[in-house]
């Protein structure tokens, strides 16, 4: 490690309209060392990325990078910067090979792909992803997890010498991430340096130098890398009146066989590959959803909230008297019947992001909440917006500002709050903790268990296998298009999910774990 | 990259305007064969170019994205026309090489400035252009209160439209040909990755108010030269028909399959757009609707842009099914 100043930011702040963002901000990043910001939701993290990647700018404060102060993404790019986003930024109507190049030439210059360059490309991918990517296909047909690896890629393709990511692992399995974070130790090896913002903790003790921590726009200081510890970076993401032993988290209670079914799925096919299979969600439980990419947990989920009518499979759901099974056949219909979606994708299926705070979490009760002549009762709203606000303890400014000036995390509360909102049965969440960090999580679970304890029933897809434990009732690990195994009591821990995600079979889970561990 | 010089490869988004082509150029051989003969084309091509070229004009600005589709280039078209008409050659400036001058720089002169107020005074492109439509409609009649004027003298004859080999086709494949090399620029894959997604474009490093600048350019190009053309058909000036062309550029750029949201388009699917506009007319002009024609041709029109936009959403829908 060599002590060159890569990055540094001088009692930077900045505002969006009322929210301040951050207050003051101190950060040094050397060369050649892993870097990590690392803080609650709304405490800046973000932001920090983005004045960095000269997208936005302080309003106060000075920023160097590699001793240049730079006002925007070119200057960025002419100082040797790269950004990986929270977002995945990809032009779907564009070839892979047009994605991976966007920006890297001059606005006049004629076109240069030499098939050098093109082959680094390639290589760079196949290696990344794990398996060959036509260069040439259209990025809109192409996974979410390819889509992240040819963000990712561009990055690294640039040769930067300051690198930053922005929760990017967010949308990568398990698997994907350790050679994301072989791809970061080589760079920090050619004496990058490598900012990583995230909220996965697990990964910050392995991976980073040195930690930058972040707590309400202040910077409350830097670990060293015998420091990091989940226990110090706890203590410090977290402001002093909220700082609850890390066992507040909830208890699965297991499942008693005589519960009722709240929801059942018969003769499920969620993609054409899949064998039929049958699900059953008892009522008052937590069902986790798990599996390696595209093995058709997602296409599951999207089935039993009937956003997609995939292949097969007829979802019924107890009737409101609670005497016996209805089937639900639309989307519309399963909304009625009490089923509701809460996506961890909050561009493209969660918020609106020209609307309102207010507007955002209140759409979906309009239609509850109507007076006279159809006008929509702003009182009745404003007090349902009160209560979510307050028992999701959402940070907001003020309920009229768009949805966007919000956090990520902020913003998927008040999804969540959407949901509550409209008195489901079954709420069914798509790895909605993604981008999102360990407190937000807390007041997830929590919320979910007290749905659950009151008659609720909840199905739960999440990337992140350490969400399951002492949360999720039962796990339904899928591989290769369907259930795979169905876990729940003891079984319920990282490495018999893990196995089961690798389509092990129970026997096989033991000697898994061996090959693991070897490895 | 594959694609090769003037020969793109084809992408899916121009199955339609070919299979619709061909079927209209089938239609029109069994139903009115004098248009494959020496004097039909190039009548054809003479009256199809200034609706080829207005479609070109707008396919750059519509690729930046923000939907701005340029309503204005219509009326600038006819207000290149009335100038050229009522102030330069009535000035006495009549060279070719002064009129070509003057068409080009008008029309990117203009396209310049409404690509400045765009991007610097922030407002949606769509009313940016919108008003110009309807200022530049207002000043093409203070220029020229009535159809009138002649062209200059070399010209008269371009509107003869005997041969193929006319000077208006050389036009046309003059524009054709600065497209083949712009689409080998680096321009061309900012123009389309600005469109596609304006912040991945941003953040990315591509300069796009840049682009957006020289897409408009490209436009004001495209329009000076669909003005002259237009001024070889109608060898005068004329303040108001060029206004038709904005509606009729916007069918056939989607026609031409183009996205209209940004990011897709090329100069092949405009052309083809504007070909296939011109042979519906054409083959409607075989019929004899008496008075009602132009009723009639426009109703096609509506009805046929509607139906190939439903078998684009059907074969997208069938593209990404699960």
């Amino acid at each position: 490690m060599t002590n060159d100043v890569a990055v540094s930011m001088t009692a930077v702040a900045k505002s969006f309209g009322e929210t301040k963002a951050l207050k003051k901000c101190e950060f040094v990043a050397r060369a050649g060392e892993v870097h990590a910001i690392v803080g609650e939701n709304g405490s800046g993290k973000s932001t920090m990325a983005k004045i960095m990647s000269g997208v936005i700018a302080a309003d106060t404060g000075s920023v160097l990078i590699l001793g240049k102060s730079i006002t925007s993404p070119v200057d960025a790019k002419e100082v040797g910067l790269a950004t990986i986003f929270q977002e995945v930024l990809v032009a779907d109507e564009a070839s892979v090979l047009d994605n991976l190049f966007v920006g890297s030439e001059d606005l006049f210059s004629l076109r240069k792909l030499s098939r050098e360059r093109e082959s680094v490309a390639q290589s760079l991918l196949d290696r990344l992803v794990g398996k060959p990517v036509d260069l040439r296909q259209n990025v809109g047909d192409l996974p979410l997890s390819i889509k992240q690896w040819i963000v990712i890629a561009r990055a690294v393709l640039r040769k930067p010498k300051v690198l930053i990511l922005d929760e990017s692992s967010a949308a990568l399995d398990l698997d994907a991430t350790v050679r994301l974070y072989e791809e970061i130790d080589r760079l920090r090896s050619e004496g990058c340096a490598v900012i990583i913002v995230t909220h996965r903790i697990a990964e910050l003790v392995r991976i980073a130098d040195r930690a930058t921590i972040l707590r309400d726009g202040f910077t409350v200081g830097v670990l060293e890398k015998f420091e990091i510890t989940e226990a110090n970076l706890l203590r410090m993401m977290t402001p002093q009146d909220r700082q609850i032993s890390a066992a507040a988290s909830t208890s699965a209670a297991g499942l008693p066989g005589d519960r009722k079914e709240a929801l059942s799925v018969h003769g499920a096919r969620p993609q054409e590959a899949s064998q039929p299979f049958d699900f059953v969600l008892p009522q008052g439980s937590i069902v986790g959803v798990a599996g390696l990419d595209g093995q058709g947990q997602d296409a599951f989920v999207r089935l039993v909230a009937r956003i997609i009518s995939p292949f097969g499979g007829e979802v019924r759901i107890l009737n409101r008297e609670r005497t016996g099974l209805v089937k639900v056949s639309t989307l519309d219909d399963a909304a009625n019947k009490g089923i509701v979606y809460v996506s961890g994708d909050r561009k493209r299926e969660g918020i609106f992001p020209q609307q309102s705070i207010f507007e955002n979490l209140a759409i979906g009760i309009y239609q509850k909440n109507l007076g006279p002549f159809g006008v929509i009762r702003r009182k009745k709203l404003k007090q349902t917006f009160a209560r979510e606000v307050e028992r999701l303890r959402v940070k907001i400014g003020h309920p009229d500002n768009r949805i966007t000036s919000l956090s990520g995390g902020n913003q998927q509360k008040v999804l969540i709050g959407r949901a509550f909102a409209n008195d489901p049965k079954v709420i069914v969440l798509n790895d909605p903790a993604r981008g999102v960090d360990l407190n937000t999580k807390r007041d997830l679970y929590r919320e979910l268990r007290l749905f659950v304890e009151g008659g609720g029933s909840v199905i739960y897809l999440s990337s992140e296998i350490e969400e399951f434990l002492g949360f999720a009732d039962r796990v339904d690990v899928f591989h290769k298009g369907s259930i795979h195994r169905s876990l729940d009591g003891p079984d319920i821990n990282e490495e018999t999910i893990l196995a089961a995600m690798f389509g092990r079979s129970v026997a096989d889970t033991m000697e898994f774990s061996k090959e693991r561990k070897a490895h | 990259m594959s694609q090769r010089f003037g020969f793109p490869t084809l992408d899916r988004s121009l199955t339609v305007p070919l299979v619709l082509f061909a079927v209209l150029l089938v239609a029109a051989a069994l139903l009115s064969p004098r248009l494959f003969t020496a004097t039909g084309m190039g009548g054809a091509i003479i009256v199809a170019a200034p609706l080829i070229l207005t479609t070109l004009a707008l396919t750059p600005i519509v690729m930046a994205g923000r939907g701005s589709v340029d309503l204005s280039v219509g009326p600038l078209m006819g207000f290149v026309n009335v100038t050229l008409i009522g102030w330069l050659s009535a000035s006495g400036y009549t060279s070719p090489l002064a009129v070509i001058c003057w068409v080009v720089t008008v029309g990117a002169l203009y396209q310049l400035l409404q690509a400045l107020i765009i991007i610097y005074v922030r407002v949606a492109p769509i009313i940016v252009t919108l008003s110009s439509f309807l200022v530049l409609s207002g000043l093409n009649l203070m220029v020229m209160s009535r159809p009138g004027g002649v062209a200059p003298e070399w010209m008269m004859t371009w509107g003869a439209g005997t041969t193929i080999v006319s000077p208006v086709l050389i036009i046309v494949l003059a524009a054709l040909a600065l497209w083949a090399v712009m689409r080998r620029t680096t321009f061309y894959s900012h123009l389309r990755m600005t469109g596609a997604d304006e912040r991945m474009a941003y953040t990315s490093g591509v300069k796009v108010d840049t682009v957006r600048i020289c897409a408009h350019l490209l436009g004001g190009v495209f329009v000076g030269l669909a003005a002259l053309s237009y001024t070889a058909l109608i060898s005068s000036g004329d303040p108001t028909q060029g206004s038709s062309y904005t509606l009729q550029a916007v069918t056939a750029l989607v026609l031409g399959g183009a996205n209209l949201a940004g990011g897709r388009g090329g100069a092949l699917g405009s052309t083809l757009g504007a070909l296939n506009m011109f042979l519906i007319s054409y083959l409607l002009s075989a019929f004899s609707f008496g008075s009602v024609t132009g009723f009639v041709t426009q109703m096609a029109f509506g009805l046929i842009l509607v139906a190939s936009l439903l078998v684009n959403v059907f074969m997208t829908a069938r593209r990404t099914a699960f």
